[in-house]
């Protein structure tokens, strides 16, 4: 499903540049759940990053369900990330938005009928207990709260791939437990999942695969839980990457 | 999936954005309003002025006064020269009793009481009405030239030109242009240049919003479509505001010209067409300025 060959990321112009990813090889297997670990400023924002487009591999390979994605277009990109649903540590919630309406977008992206948004998010919500919060604003939503909808809205369309940076970073151990817990929750029902943290004791707790980075380079893959699972792009869509004017119908 | 609910979509994302910073749109609704009306205003004193013109000008004559013993044969020699200009659409051979008639009309009967006919003024006339097409100053002039000329011709005594009133109305004309085209044109940019701020400082307090849809997969088109919603919209209201504004202005006017002035001309300060023009160049002006704010924004 995610493939990284010789993965190298410096950021800055020559000479004067940072590497943030040196020389990375990995992969991931479809229906996976895989923890990225390491110290700060070991490089797991950059890797989610580029993964998504948002930054270009200096050099190397980063290949989702076998396709180099770093040869797509620019006008491709879209729906690239239409495959993946991201969570971050500050929830990133938009403000002007209820609870409901930050769940929906990405369907309103997707362009679809009111009456299936109303639905999919009325059943989303429920599931992480916050139905009765659905036109709350999310500054008046807890920490917890928040990184649940964050989840919720990553979610919505289903996609193959949820990746999450520090998705506990803002929250008490408690409430990371329980969030981590729901990540896993997903990742049993069939979702990729690549949950980036620095929190070693909940990775103890948990025990899923784990990656770990150290200045760059990955210096170990611990693989305790290995469910299986194929190479194979089942479950992703990129039948639309090489057709940008699809969405506009 | 249809269009209509993508529309309905950005617009209620439009109005979020409009909602978002209620002060400035406002500034940017009244100044494409003051704008639009202005220009509106100087399109239509333009556009009856021209047609003041034009009904002036249709009227226009140049009379030549011949001398009074000029025989028959000179005065068609005249005419026919006369009729050769090509600002000359008609030309009149007055008598000396067919003037003198014309003139005891124009004269007050109680002066005429015992006057003897021959102290009546009459003399030979050729009356020249000229082509109402004059497109401008400068045929005027031209006119005035050539005019001159004939008062040279042997046998003419003197040329009339009733041209004061319509050059006067031509520089009226020149000023309402100038001024007219200057301040729209100072009033558009300023309208632009609102518009353009507020959907910059629009995409500047969304930037975080704009990242995250641009992660979750939102094309740039998308993205950029609210933000071109709401400049079409600050346009729209800022027409309307407009229209109304020039509509009371125009009732207003309409009450003076009636009840102070007692005339009974119809002045149009708003018909139906300038308010189409003001409804689809809101619009046009509020997208334009936004198109240009988000320039090449958003590209991934
Ligand atoms: N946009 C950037 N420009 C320059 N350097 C960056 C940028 N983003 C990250 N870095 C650097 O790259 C390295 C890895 O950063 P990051 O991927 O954020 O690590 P982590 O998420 O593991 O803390 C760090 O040294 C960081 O300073
Ligand atoms: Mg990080």
């Amino acid at each position: 499903m995610i493939q990284l060959y010789n993965v190298s990321k410096r950021y800055g112009a020559e000479g004067a540049s940072v590497t943030a990813l040196d020389d990375v090889n990995m992969r991931v297997r479809e229906g996976e759940m895989v923890f990225l670990t390491g110290p700060s400023g070991a490089g797991k924002s950059t890797l989610i990053r580029l993964l998504l487009c948002v930054e270009r591999v200096s050099s190397g390979q980063v290949l989702i369900g076998g396709r180099n994605v770093h040869a797509l277009r620019d006008e491709s990109i879209p729906y690239l990330r239409r495959n993946f649903g991201v969570v971050f540590q500050d929830f990133r919630l938009i403000e002007t938005r209820d609870v409901f309406d930050n769940v929906a977008i990405g369907m309103e992206i997707l362009g679809l009928p009111r009456k299936d948004i109303v639905r999919r998010v009325g059943q989303l919500l429920e599931a992480i207990g916050l139905q009765e919060r659905a036109h709350a604003s999310p500054r008046d939503l807890s920490g917890g709260e928040a990184q649940r909808v964050a989840i919720a809205r990553a979610l919505v369309n289903e996609p193959a791939i949820l990746l999450c940076d520090e998705p506990t970073g803002n929250l008490d151990p408690q409430l990371s437990r329980e969030i981590i817990q729901l990540v896993c929750e997903v990742n049993r029902r069939g979702t990729t999942v690549v949950v980036a943290t620095h929190d070693a004791a909940l990775i103890e707790e948990f025990g899923a695969r784990t990656l770990t980075l150290k200045g760059g380079r990955l210096v170990q893959d611990r693989d305790r839980a290995d469910r299986g699972g194929d190479m194979l792009a089942g479950g992703l869509d990129l039948s639309r990457l090489d057709d940008p004017m699809a969405e506009i119908e | 999936m249809s269009a209509t609910l993508r529309l309905i979509s950005f617009l209620r994302a439009a109005l979020r954005l409009m909602r978002g910073s209620p002060w400035l749109n406002a500034v940017s609704v009244l100044t494409i309003a003051a704008s639009l009306s202005l220009c509106g205003l100087f399109a239509m004193a333009f556009f009856n002025a021209h047609t003041l013109i034009d009904e002036l000008g249709s009227s226009l004559t140049i009379q030549v006064y011949l001398e009074p013993d000029t025989p028959e044969e000179r005065i068609g020699q005249i005419e026919a020269r006369l009729r050769e200009h090509e600002g000359v659409k008609r030309v009149r051979a007055l008598s000396s009793e067919a003037d003198r008639e014309r003139n005891r009309k124009l004269l007050d009967p109680a002066l005429l009481e015992g006057l003897d006919d021959e102290a009546i003024p009459g003399q030979p006339v050729l009356a020249l009405e000229l082509d109402s097409s004059l497109a401008s100053r400068g045929d005027l002039e031209a006119l005035v030239h050539w005019a001159g000329q004939i008062e040279a011709v042997e046998a003419v005594e003197d040329v009339a030109f009733g041209a004061e009133r319509l050059r006067l109305l031509f520089a009226v004309l020149e000023i309402i242009r100038s001024v007219g085209v200057v301040l729209s044109a100072v009033l558009l940019a300023s309208a632009l240049f609102f518009v353009f701020t507020t959907v910059r400082l629009a995409v500047w307090g969304r930037r975080r919003e704009i990242e995250i849809l641009s992660l979750m997969g939102a094309t740039p088109n998308f993205i950029r479509a609210p933000f071109l919603l709401e400049g079409a919209l600050q346009g729209l209201l800022g027409a309307v505001v407009a229209i109304v504004a020039v509509g009371l202005l125009h009732l207003e006017l309409e009450g003076l010209v009636r009840d102070v002035y007692l005339l009974q001309v119809q002045p149009s300060l708003l018909p139906p067409g300038m308010v189409l023009w003001l409804l689809v160049g809101g619009p046009c002006l509020g997208v334009l300025a936004s198109g240009l704010s988000l320039g090449r924004a958003f590209k991934v």
